[in-house]
């Protein structure tokens, strides 16, 4: 039996594993790796239940053999928590299922998250449709789908408020011309022109 | 585990692919994995070797000349749904592209497995059907060009010998003017998991889409799951051309499209009813298809 040894990035950190080549990805990261937030539908890529960002896409990672992700980096639901975003909570399209019961026996909702943030890190506001059209791929068979939705909707406006705060609060995110903070008496005072772009 | 064992193959040249080939007993090669991984957990597959092709960059492109445009085989749906050049010179790809499962399949699978898998309900395998072209394969004793019309011999089945890869597919832009040519890919499916029920493909090339009544110089129209192959209509298309578009010509490619295919019988369609919708269907792609041709010239 040939075996191959095998790097995988997961939510940050660096495990070095030796597979048969016959490995599924979801099996090494749920098996080898521990990380069972990941969930097997499936096993032939209809039901999304395994979804998992693989170097900012999703995958279906029953549909990915380890080996062939040997030096990716890989992000799955356990990471979420650890984002940026999450803001050292509940990540916001985790905040999201929770707020918007995007989730009732809760089998497809790994997926559904990763799928959902895949959406987002590419596009932060989707319409509806292209939130129905991102998460096409992943079977739910509780929700009837509109939950989902709107959790993933949860998630965009509330991206984009912590976006407006963190703007507001230091002003130098996109202040590369034309930005308009939004907030009341922001700057007043100070002469700073958030309209301008030419302070720099 | 549920595949059985095999060997697993990186190479990162043709060269060494097609070297792998002829010394491997066995062996398969490994494109996006959306489809053999599924075979493979069914164990319907159960080759000794793998060869990924992920590791051969120059699979990978999409080149558009004055003269053709050629996808690499490695491509991927994504890139082919996503490209700006092709959605001008050759959106039939796109727009079939873009129907493919849903995004996390498409972001892995590629036009060289879709072709080589040669599903005859797949989406390549009609929209290439409908276009015209020709599949570059590749053994170690060189290359060799196909037509497409001579690659899809059965059901899954093509002249592709077992010592050769797909490099490419090349589509010649000739017949294709932007200026006055309209292409629709459209396809009836339930859920974004599922093959499609039927699916048409139609080009239409105008003479001068400036004028209200048009006359359609070449027309083009193939069917997906519609038969062991991706089926070309000639005689549906010869009504079309040389006309301009009318509903009584409409009814009659519903008719000719209905009475020439050969579907199997599925559980939530059976024969008659695919035979019937592949008509509509045909109609539908083709009279999107002339919208377009005449929409084109105010681009």
């Amino acid at each position: 039996m040939s075996t191959k040894d095998i790097t995988l990035t997961v939510n940050g950190e660096t495990h070095s594993l030796t597979v048969e080549p016959r490995m599924l990805l979801i099996h090494a990261i749920r098996e080898e790796l521990d990380l069972t937030g990941s969930h097997i539908g499936c096993d032939t890529g209809n039901c999304g239940a395994c979804t998992v960002v693989k170097d900012g896409e999703a995958i279906k990672s029953c549909l990915t053999f380890a080996v062939q992700a040997d030096g990716s980096e890989i992000e799955t639901v356990e990471g979420m928590e650890d984002h940026p975003d999450a803001d050292g909570g509940l990540h916001p399209i985790q905040e999201g299922f929770e707020q918007e019961h995007g989730l009732q026996c809760g089998y497809c909702t790994p997926g559904m998250i990763m799928a959902g943030k895949a959406i987002l890190d590419e596009n932060p506001n989707p319409t509806e449709e292209e939130i129905r059209e991102g998460i096409s791929g992943n079977l739910c068979r509780c929700t009837g789908y509109q939950n989902i939705v709107k959790s993933i909707q949860y998630a965009s406006d509330k991206l984009d408020e912590n976006g407006e705060v963190a703007a507001a609060d230091g002003g130098r995110a996109e202040t590369d011309g034309g930005f308009t903070c939004g907030v009341e008496n922001c700057c007043g005072g100070t002469g700073f022109d958030h309209t301008g772009g030419d302070n720099e | 585990m549920k595949p059985a064992a095999f060997d697993y193959h990186r190479p990162e040249t043709v060269q060494a692919v097609v070297e792998l080939l002829e010394s491997l007993d066995d062996a398969e090669l490994l494109a996006g994995n959306q489809s053999l991984g599924i075979v493979m957990a069914n164990r319907l597959a159960t080759p000794d070797h793998l060869i990924d092709l992920s590791g051969v960059d120059s699979l990978s492109g999409i080149t558009v000349t004055d003269a053709a445009v050629e996808i690499g085989a490695m491509t991927t749906h994504r890139t082919i749904e996503r490209s700006d050049r092709l959605a001008e010179v050759l959106p039939m790809l796109p727009e079939a592209a873009e129907q493919i499962a849903g995004p996390a399949v498409r972001n892995k699978g590629t036009i060289g497995g879709s072709i080589g898998e040669a599903d005859p309900a797949g989406n390549y395998p009609t929209a290439l059907a409908a276009l015209g072209g020709t599949l570059h394969l590749r053994s170690a004793e060189g290359e060799r060009t196909v037509p497409v019309e001579d690659y899809f011999i059965a059901y899954m089945f093509t002249d592709l010998r077992e010592n050769e890869i797909i490099e490419a597919v090349s589509i010649p832009r000739e017949a294709y003017p932007v200026d006055r040519t309209g292409m629709a890919f459209v396809e009836l499916k339930r859920a974004a998991q599922t093959w499609p029920t039927v699916s048409a493909a139609g080009a239409i090339r105008v003479d001068d889409p400036g004028e209200s009544e048009p006359t359609i110089e070449t027309a083009r129209i193939a069917m997906a799951n519609a038969a062991d192959i991706p089926l070309r209509v000639p005689d549906a298309e010869a009504v079309l051309e040389g006309e301009p578009l009318s509903a009584a010509a409409l009814d009659e490619v519903a008719d000719i499209v209905t009475e020439s295919v050969t579907p199997e019988g599925e559980m939530h369609a059976d024969r008659e009813y695919k035979a019937e919708v592949a008509g509509e269907y045909a109609k539908r792609s083709i009279r999107t298809a002339h919208e377009r041709a005449i929409d084109a010239a105010d681009d």
